[in-house]
C-alpha cells in the first residue's frame, strides 16, 4: 500500500513546500504502487528516468504547485526513451524519440512520469480488457471492467498510484472509466490541450484527458497543459486561463440543463435517485434547472455516428502501422514489400482491431462514402447544432456517467449491439461537439461507483470545473482511493 | 452503396494490408448487418441529407502558418533507430516491383 | 477515318521552401540518406501537419501567374493508399479545395497564341525516394514531404509539340518565379500525360493512356506523338485502346505498357481532420502577389520593343539570370540593345560556357560592359577590339575605357579629321582611285585600308569609307 501516493495533489504539494517529504521519496512511494498494482494497469515503467528526476528536485516553491510529484501516462502519449505501445502488438518494442507535448508540459512544471498505464488496443475500445496485456480490472471489483480505453490511468488513480494518470478521450475514453472507478475525469475542449503526441484514434474528437482524485487538482493540471502548440495546428490560438481560481472561487454560470429523454430512460433505481437529488441539491442551491427536449432520433444517432466517423479516421489514422520504420519485423520469407505489411499488419492488430477498420474502410469507398462517412459526418452536424442550441440557453448538460454497474468482464461480447441504448453513448457528444466534459463520482451502488458528467460550451472548460467543485461539496465524495474491505 | 458479401470484405482487408484469421470475415459479415440496420437511423433522421458534411467539432478557423524556417533535423541513425529492417542507415524492403503505385525512381 | 488527339497534362511542381510542407525538417539535397527528416516525415505516432507558410507563398504565385482563382481558404484532404514510399499510409493533399481553379495559360504554337487551360492546382507532399538493388530496395526518406503543386491542365492540347510547348511554358514561369528548379530531369518537376482520341467532330473523350517517366522536354513531344500514332493504329485496325499506364522509353523511343487500369485504387479521400480550416489573410495574398518575380511575357512585351528580333528574346528568356542581366543593361540607357544582345549571347555567353562559371560571377560590372557595347555602337572602336577589350574585361576585371586608353584604340569619329586623312590618301593613291574610277571594285577597299594604315588604325573605317566614296563617285563612272 502507497504512504502517500493515496494523496492529492494539493496534500502533496504542501507536504513538499513543508518539506515533510521529498521527491524521491513519492517516487518510490509510487514505484511501489506500480508494483503492487492488482489491476493490470502497467505497460511500461520508467523508474530510473524518475528517481533521476527527483533526486535533481531540491525544492519546492509554494507557487510550483505541481513539481515534485509523480504522474502516469496512458501508453498511447509518446514518451521519448520510453517504450510506447498503445497497447498493441504492431508497436510492440517502439522506443519514440520526442515527448508528447503534454509529457513536456508536466516535465517542465516539475511532475516526474514514472510508469505508463495500459488501454484497449490503439485506445479503441470502451471496456480495458482489449489491449495486448490481456483485462485491466476495476480495482473495486477485479471480476469487472473498469471501462476503457484509458482503463489503467483509471485503475492506477482509483488505486492510489498516482494522483494523476493522462488519458485520452475519443468517445468517453476518460470520462466512463472515471464514472466506474470514483475518479474525476476531465477531457478538454477540442483545441484547449495540444495532440501532439497522443496517438490518434479519430482526429477530429480525440481530446487529452486526465484522471484527479479530486476537482482541483484537475483545474492545476489544465492550466500547466493548456495553450497553443506550434506542433498542433488544431490547438487554439485562444487565451490560457488559471482553471484553478474557477475552483477555488467557485466561478460557475447558472442555467443546468438535463435531457428529458436520459431521464426517462434511466432503468437503475440507485443512479436515478442520486441524480435526480444532485439535480435537487443544485437547485437549492441556487441553480436554476431546466428540461431540455433533445430529440431522442438524434440520440440514437449517436452510437451509428460515432461508430463510422471513429472507424474510419482511426483505418486512416493507423495506416502508419506497416512494422517498416517501428514495430516489430514479420518473421519468415518475405518476397515484396506488400507480404511485408500484410505480415505485419496481420500479426500486430487483433482481431477486433481488423473489424473496425474493415467497417471504416468500407465506409469510406467512393461507391459508400456518401450514404456511409459523409451522412454519418452530417448526422454529427445535426447532433451538434441542437446541442449548440441547447447552449443557447443553457449553460450546462449534467447526465449520469455510467447507468448501471461497470460489467462483469465474463458477461463482455464483441459483437456490435444490434439496439444500442443511447445512454451508453451519451457522452460521445461532447466528442462531436469538441465541449469540455468532466465526469466525478455521484455515489456507490453494491460497493461499485457511478459518476455524474458535467458537459459545458466548448472553451468554458474552466466553468464546467467550477461546476464540478459545486458538486464535489454537495456530494462529499472527493480524494477517494479504493481501500481492499472497504 | 455496395451490398457487404464476404468477398468484399476480404477485399476491404487486403485493401488494408491484412489477412482476416478464419471466420473473421463471417463474423464481419454479422457486424455489417447490425452497421447497416444503424446506418438506416442516419438515413431516417430528418434533414439529414440537407445538411453540411461536419469535420470540425466547431469553427474556429486558423490564420497562422508556420514560418519556413527549418529545424534540427533528425541524426540518420536515430531516424531508423525503431526500424527492424535497415541497411546502414537506410530502410531495407524487399525489391519493390512495379504495382498501382509505379513510382519510377531510379 | 480522321482522330484528333486530346491530351490533358498533371504536372507536380517541387516547391524550393527551405522546410518541407508539413514538418519544419530542412529541404536540402544530396544530403546522407535519412539526415533531412524529422519525427513526421517517418510518420511516427502523434506527429501532426503544420503548414508551411512559404509553400503556400509559393503556390499563390504560381496561380497568379496561371490566372487562377486562388481560394480564401485553405482545406487539406487525405488520400489513402498503402507503399513503402509513403510513411502515413496516406498523402496530404488537397483533392476537394484546391488552392487555385480555373486558370490557364497562353503558348505560341506555329506563330498562333493558343490558350490552355489550366483546371486547378493543390498543395501535396513528395514521397520518400526509394532506390531499387538488385534484390532489395533501400528507403530514403529526405524527399518525403518536400512541399509539391500539383498543376492540372484541361484537355486542351492536341499534339505532341503543343504539350511541350504547355510544359515549357509552365516550366518557364515556375523557374522565373524562383519557386522552383523546375528540372525534369532530377524530378524538380514531373509530368504525366493523358492522351486519348476521338473520331475528329465528336465531342466525347475516347479511352485514354497515361504516361509517365518523361524526364526531359524532348521526350514529352515524342512520347505523345507516339502515343497518337499507336492509338490512331489500333483505331483504324477497328481495335479498341485500353485504359493503361504507359511508360516511355527513352532508348527505345516508344512508350511500354505499365499496367491495365481495370482495377483502379479507391483512396478513400477525406478531409485531413488535423488541419483545421486556414483563412488567407487578404493582406498576405496582396504580398505574395506583389513580391512576384516579372514572369517571361512581360519580359517579351517590353523586350520587343527593343529592336531585337524573336530569336535574339528567346534566347534571352532561356536563362532568367541572362535577362534580368539584360533588362539592367538597359536600365543604364546602354545605346544599342542589339549591340549588347551579342556581346552577352555571343562573346560573355561563349566565355561562361568555356569556363564553366556563372553569369552573375564574372568579373565587369554591367556599368563596364554597357560601356564597352556603347563603345561598340558608337563605332569608337570596332568588333575585333570589342573582343580583345572584353577578354581583358574578364580574365583581369579591368575598365574597358582603360583599356581602351591603354591601348590607344580609340577610334577617330570626328569629321574634319577624317577629312583631312582622306584627303591625304586620295592625293597619295591617285592610281587607285582611277581604277575605281575604271570599275576596279576592290580599289575601294584598299583605300579604306590606306586611310587606317595612315591614322595608325583609329579612324573609323564606316566613316572613313563614307568620305571617300563621296569624292570619288560611283564604281565605273568614268569606264
Amino acid at each position: 500500500m502507497t504512504k502517500w501516493m493515496n494523496k492529492s495533489i494539493s496534500e502533496l504539494h504542501d507536504a513538499l513546500v513543508r518539506k515533510l517529504v521529498t521527491p524521491i521519496e513519492l517516487v518510490e512511494d509510487c514505484i511501489q504502487g506500480v508494483q503492487e498494482d492488482c489491476c493490470n494497469a502497467f505497460e511500461a515503467t520508467a523508474f530510473d528516468e524518475a528517481r533521476k528526476a527527483a533526486l535533481a528536485i531540491k525544492e519546492v516553491k509554494p507557487e510550483e504547485y505541481l513539481r515534485g510529484i509523480p504522474f502516469l501516462a496512458k501508453d498511447n502519449f509518446s514518451t521519448k526513451g520510453i517504450e510506447t505501445t498503445a497497447s498493441s502488438d504492431i508497436l510492440k518494442g517502439y522506443v519514440p524519440l520526442y515527448d508528447a507535448t503534454v509529457i513536456s508540459k508536466l516535465k517542465r512544471a516539475g511532475m516526474i512520469l514514472v510508469a505508463k498505464t495500459t488501454m484497449d488496443e490503439l485506445a479503441m475500445g470502451g471496456t480495458g480488457t482489449t489491449g495486448h496485456k490481456g483485462n485491466t480490472v476495476n480495482p473495486y471489483d477485479h471480476e469487472r471492467i473498469v471501462g476503457g480505453s484509458s482503463c489503467g490511468s483509471a485503475a492506477a488513480v482509483a488505486e492510489g498510484i498516482a494522483p494523476l494518470a493522462l488519458g485520452s478521450d475519443t468517445g468517453d475514453s476518460v470520462r466512463k472509466p472515471a464514472s466506474y472507478s470514483a475518479t474525476v475525469g476531465f477531457k478538454c475542449t477540442w483545441g484547449r490541450i495540444s495532440r501532439h503526441g497522443l496517438f490518434p484514434f479519430a482526429t477530429s474528437m480525440d481530446a487529452v484527458g486526465f484522471f484527479t482524485r479530486n476537482v482541483l487538482d484537475g483545474s492545476h493540471v489544465l492550466s500547466v497543459l493548456s495553450g497553443h502548440d506550434s506542433m498542433d495546428m488544431s490547438s487554439s490560438y485562444r487565451k490560457k486561463e488559471k482553471y484553478e481560481s474557477y475552483v477555488e472561487k467557485r466561478k460557475t454560470l447558472h442555467r443546468i440543463g438535463y435531457f428529458k429523454a436520459v431521464m426517462d430512460a434511466i432503468t437503475d433505481p440507485v443512479i436515478r435517485k442520486s441524480y435526480a437529488d444532485l439535480l435537487d441539491k443544485l437547485g437549492k442551491r441556487g441553480f436554476e434547472i431546466v428540461e431540455y427536449d433533445y430529440p431522442e432520433k438524434l440520440l440514437d444517432a449517436l452510437y451509428p455516428t460515432y461508430m463510422i466517423l471513429s472507424c474510419a479516421e482511426s483505418t486512416s489514422n493507423n495506416a502508419n502501422l506497416d512494422g517498416i520504420r517501428f514495430g516489430p519485423k514479420p518473421e519468415g520469407n518475405l518476397e515484396t514489400y506488400s507480404e511485408y505489411m500484410v505480415k505485419a499488419r496481420t500479426k500486430g492488430f487483433s482481431d477486433l482491431i481488423k473489424r473496425r477498420f474493415v467497417i471504416g474502410s468500407f465506409s469510406l469507398l467512393s461507391a459508400n462514402q456518401e450514404e456511409m462517412f459523409n451522412r454519418a459526418q452530417k448526422a454529427r452536424r445535426l447532433i451538434v447544432d441542437e446541442m449548440n442550441r441547447f447552449f443557447d440557453n443553457i449553460d450546462y448538460l449534467l447526465v449520469p456517467a455510467s447507468y448501471g454497474l461497470p460489467k462483469r468482464i465474463d458477461s463482455l461480447s464483441t459483437a456490435w449491439s444490434t439496439k444500442p441504448d443511447f445512454l451508453d453513448n451519451i457522452l460521445t457528444i461532447g466528442n462531436f461537439g469538441g465541449y469540455p466534459s468532466l465526469t466525478l463520482p455521484l455515489g456507490f451502488e453494491d460497493n461499485l461507483p457511478f459518476g455524474v458528467n458535467i458537459t459545458g460550451r466548448i472553451f468554458e472548460d474552466g466553468y464546467v470545473m467550477g461546476l464540478g467543485k459545486e458538486i464535489e461539496d454537495l456530494t462529499g465524495l472527493k480524494d477517494i482511493v479504493f481501500k481492499e474491505g472497504n | 452503396m455496395i451490398k457487404v458479401t464476404k468477398q468484399i470484405i476480404e477485399e476491404c482487408a487486403k485493401n488494408l494490408m491484412f489477412e482476416l484469421s478464419e471466420g473473421q470475415a463471417d463474423l464481419i459479415l454479422e457486424d455489417f448487418s447490425t452497421v447497416m440496420a444503424q446506418i438506416d437511423f442516419l438515413k431516417n433522421i430528418e434533414g439529414v441529407d440537407a445538411a453540411d458534411e461536419m469535420t470540425f467539432p466547431y469553427k474556429d478557423h486558423q490564420k497562422i502558418l508556420r514560418e519556413d524556417k527549418p529545424t534540427k533535423p533528425l541524426k540518420a541513425v536515430d531516424a531508423v533507430r525503431n526500424s527492424n529492417t535497415r541497411l546502414g542507415n537506410q530502410i531495407k524492403l524487399p525489391k519493390v516491383v512495379g504495382n498501382k503505385h509505379d513510382k519510377v525512381d531510379e | 477515318m480522321e482522330f484528333e488527339p486530346v491530351i490533358g497534362v498533371e504536372i507536380h511542381v517541387e516547391l524550393k521552401t527551405k522546410s518541407k510542407m508539413f514538418s519544419s525538417a530542412p529541404c536540402s539535397f544530396g544530403m546522407e540518406p535519412n539526415s533531412e527528416t524529422v519525427p513526421f516525415d517517418l510518420a511516427f505516432p502523434g506527429t501532426l501537419p503544420v503548414v508551411n507558410k512559404e509553400a503556400v507563398n509559393y503556390g499563390i504565385k504560381i496561380c497568379t501567374a496561371l490566372n487562377m482563382t486562388i481560394d480564401r481558404t485553405l482545406y487539406f484532404d487525405r488520400k489513402n493508399y498503402f507503399y513503402p514510399d509513403l510513411p502515413k499510409g496516406y498523402q496530404i493533399t488537397q483533392q476537394f479545395r484546391p488552392i487555385g481553379k480555373n486558370g490557364h495559360v497562353l503558348i505560341t504554337l506555329d506563330g498562333k497564341e493558343r490558350r490552355i487551360g489550366v483546371e486547378q492546382a493543390h498543395l501535396e507532399e513528395d514521397t520518400a525516394k526509394q532506390i531499387h538493388l538488385n534484390d532489395i530496395s533501400l528507403v530514403n526518406f529526405n524527399r518525403c514531404g518536400t512541399p509539391l503543386l500539383e498543376i492540372v491542365s484541361l484537355p486542351d492540347m492536341h499534339s505532341g509539340e503543343e504539350a511541350m510547348k504547355y510544359v515549357e511554358a509552365i516550366r518557364e514561369i515556375v523557374t522565373y518565379l524562383g519557386v522552383s528548379d523546375g528540372k525534369m530531369e532530377n524530378g524538380s518537376m514531373r509530368c504525366d500525360i493523358n492522351i486519348s482520341l476521338r473520331p475528329k467532330g465528336e465531342t466525347k473523350l475516347g479511352t485514354k493512356c497515361e504516361c509517365k517517366n518523361l524526364n526531359t522536354i524532348q521526350n514529352i513531344r515524342a512520347a505523345v506523338d507516339y502515343e497518337i500514332a499507336r492509338q490512331t493504329e489500333i483505331l483504324l485496325s477497328g481495335g479498341q485502346v485500353e485504359q493503361e499506364t504507359r511508360r516511355y522509353d527513352e532508348n527505345a523511343k516508344k512508350t511500354v505498357l505499365m499496367r491495365k487500369k481495370t482495377d483502379a485504387v479507391d483512396y478513400k479521400y477525406f478531409r485531413e481532420p488535423n488541419i483545421v480550416p486556414i483563412d488567407l489573410d487578404e493582406g498576405f495574398i496582396y504580398d505574395c502577389i506583389h513580391s512576384m518575380n516579372k514572369l517571361p511575357d512581360q519580359y517579351r512585351k517590353e523586350l520587343s520593343g527593343k529592336g531585337l528580333d524573336a530569336y535574339q528574346i528567346e534566347e534571352l528568356l532561356k536563362d532568367r539570370e541572362f535577362v534580368r542581366y539584360f533588362e539592367d543593361c538597359l536600365d543604364l540607357s546602354v545605346k544599342n540593345p542589339v549591340t549588347l544582345w551579342n556581346l552577352l549571347m555571343v562573346e560573355i555567353l561563349g566565355y561562361l560556357n568555356k569556363n564553366g562559371i556563372a553569369l552573375k560571377d564574372i568579373r565587369p560590372t554591367k556599368e563596364q560592359v554597357v560601356t564597352l557595347s556603347d563603345l561598340l555602337s558608337a563605332g569608337k572602336i570596332n568588333s575585333r577590339q570589342g573582343k580583345e577589350i572584353l577578354a581583358e574585361m574578364l580574365e583581369e576585371g579591368k575598365d574597358p575605357l582603360a583599356i581602351v586608353k591603354e591601348k590607344g584604340m580609340e577610334q577617330i569619329s570626328d569629321a574634319s579629321i577624317i577629312e583631312q586623312v582622306v584627303e591625304d590618301v586620295l592625293a597619295q593613291n591617285a592610281q587607285s582611285v582611277s581604277d575605281w574610277q575604271k570599275g576596279k571594285d576592290r580599289a575601294l577597299g584598299y583605300l579604306v585600308g590606306q586611310a587606317m594604315k595612315l591614322s595608325k588604325g583609329k579612324v573609323n573605317p564606316a566613316l572613313a569609307k563614307e568620305r571617300i566614296l563621296a569624292k570619288i563617285g560611283p564604281c565605273g563612272s568614268r569606264k
